[in-house]
């Protein structure tokens, strides 16, 4: 600003009368925070598609799955959110800090949120993990995810029932054989190295049985039991189909299999996670009923997703500032990592309660 | 500069050319973009807000919430919670209750635009499954699918077939 102008316009006193003009922007805010806020209200448009789609599939679903269904936490939820909310607040402090010049604090406040941030996606790797483990993916081939117990859930039981039986019968060791006496040639040359052969062999053949007891023991522990409830599940789920003089109404096989389903993957009543087969027996991954499921999986992985790429854009950023010096001439820079960081806060404060406690 | 309004009584003697170091201490230097840097206790007063407010969604989750039977007051109780949480941060960690009059042009069309957005897809989308085809029907999962167990459930089931 001229020094000599007491306002825009008028000319200086005791001036020459030439006009001297001051600069005038057109908004009260500097470029950079202008284009952040155009940047933000793009990605609220964004958002706010995602998240209100989500509501109309949500609320228009003629079934949806409650979070113990999905494998779905609502205390780490909330410690997420709140994870956000501190890291929020540490970056308006390093703003404010920055501002009066004091740059260590600055720095210091910087790393807060960095660390902050990191611990949010960290959780996020969890519950993401939670989700995999228990064959909850967003889409085919991985999904175990199945809408209702009919024909092509019972098929794809059983044919994970087949698979693991084939998997569970190739481990098992074979017993070694006892070495048999060869048929000895008429050289005698050949006739002394069969039997030097038939010698040895009988020599390694204590070790060969000793090795294949110890295997055979492993088998019996951890893969027998296995193979054993595999084929109680096969043998169960063919008997439903035979008992009765004649065969049974496909009310009573559609009561069969859904009692399997249950028996899979229970539908808990009120609040509490309720254990099945897959629950109990992490390694058997049968085909789960649970209606809503796919379009649940679809929307929360989307959403979450996308939320988490923008946390992960924020701790980018975060980063490139860790060699500035976070003075009184960063604030501005600092102010406008700080709306960017803010809007992600702000989409997870609506998505927190929209997925894991509708 | 911010116009300190003293109220007529009680401040009789001291109105001098520093009235305005008569201000409480939030009030105390004012910086170059027109508010305060002694407002760090506003933060942390915010940051006690949201934390009680998050506490306060969370609690429709607990079994002291009276509420389980009718999820619907849950739900209002809960969006109002995220829109005032929305609103503490969007007012002070991102300062737009300072800003000048264009944070009326960023947040009314945004506001309009996101409840007119939910409200036109939910013909299409929301009520998709109204008019669905047959072989749309006999692929989703029905409410009656949602009950758990199974075996009291085959009767729900043969009546839903019927209804549908």
């Amino acid at each position: 600003m001229d020094a000599s102008s007491h306002a825009p316009g008028h000319a200086p006193e005791g001036g020459h009368g030439h006009l001297q003009l001051a600069y005038h922007p057109a908004l009260p805010l500097t470029n950079g925070k202008l284009i952040v806020w155009l940047f933000l209200s793009t990605e609220i448009m964004f958002f706010a598609g995602l998240i209100g789609t989500y509501i109309v599939l949500r609320f228009g679903a003629s079934a949806w799955p409650r979070p113990h269904e999905v494998h779905l936490s609502e205390p780490i939820g909330a410690f997420n959110t709140f994870v956000l909310i501190c890291s929020s607040v540490s970056i308006v402090l390093a703003l404010e800090a920055a501002r009066a010049d004091k740059t260590k604090p600055a720095k210091l406040w910087m790393i807060v949120t960095l660390l902050l941030g990191s611990v949010f996606l960290g959780v996020k790797l969890y519950e993401y993990n939670a989700k995999f483990s228990h064959g909850i993916y967003p889409q085919l081939p991985h999904s175990q995810v199945h809408e209702k117990a009919d024909l092509f859930f019972a098929s794809a039981v059983r044919l994970r029932l087949a698979t693991l039986k084939t998997e569970l019968e190739a481990l098992e060791p074979k017993a070694p054989e006892e070495p048999a006496a060869p048929v000895y040639d008429d050289d005698p040359a050949k006739a002394a190295a069969q039997k030097k052969e038939y010698e040895a062999e009988l020599a390694a053949f204590p070790a060969k049985q000793e090795r294949y007891k110890t295997q055979h023991d492993a088998y019996e522990k951890k893969d027998l039991p296995r193979l054993t409830l595999v084929n109680d599940l096969t043998t169960r789920e063919l008997k439903e189909e035979t008992t009765g003089a004649t065969a049974p109404s496909f009310d009573e096989r559609h009561a069969a299999l859904l009692r399997l389903a249950d028996e899979i993957a229970p539908l808990p009543v009120g609040v509490h996670h309720a254990e099945g087969l897959n629950d109990e027996h992490p390694w058997l991954k049968l085909p789960m009923r649970i209606p809503g499921g796919n379009m649940w999986a679809s929307t929360y992985f989307l959403l979450t997703g996308f939320h988490a790429i923008h946390v992960l854009v924020g701790l980018i950023v975060f980063l490139i500032m860790m060699p500035m010096r976070l003075g009184a001439a960063a604030a501005g820079f600092i102010e406008n990592v700080g709306l960017y960081w803010h809007f992600v806060d702000l989409v997870w404060i609506f998505l927190f309660p929209l997925l894991y406690l509708f | 500069m911010t116009d300190h309004s003293h109220p007529s009584t009680g401040h009789g003697d001291s109105h001098g050319p520093d009235s305005h170091g008569h201000g409480l201490p939030a009030h105390g230097a004012q910086g170059a973009d027109g508010h305060d840097h002694g407002g760090l206790a506003k933060y942390i007063y915010v940051f006690i807000a949201l934390c009680v407010l998050t506490g306060c969604s969370f609690f429709t989750y607990s079994s002291l919430w009276p509420f389980h039977e009718t999820p619907q007051i849950g739900w209002t109780f809960m969006m109002i919670v995220s829109c005032t949480k929305a609103l503490l941060v969007i007012l002070f960690f991102m300062h737009v209750k300072y800003e000048a009059n264009w944070k009326y042009v960023l947040t009314i069309p945004a506001g309009f635009m996101s409840i007119f957005l939910v409200c036109a897809l939910v013909p299409d989308v929301g009520m998709r499954n109204r008019w669905a085809s047959q072989e749309a029907l006999s692929y989703m999962a029905t409410p009656e699918d949602n009950a758990q167990g199974s075996a009291q459930d085959k009767e729900q089931e043969v009546e839903g077939k019927k209804h549908h």
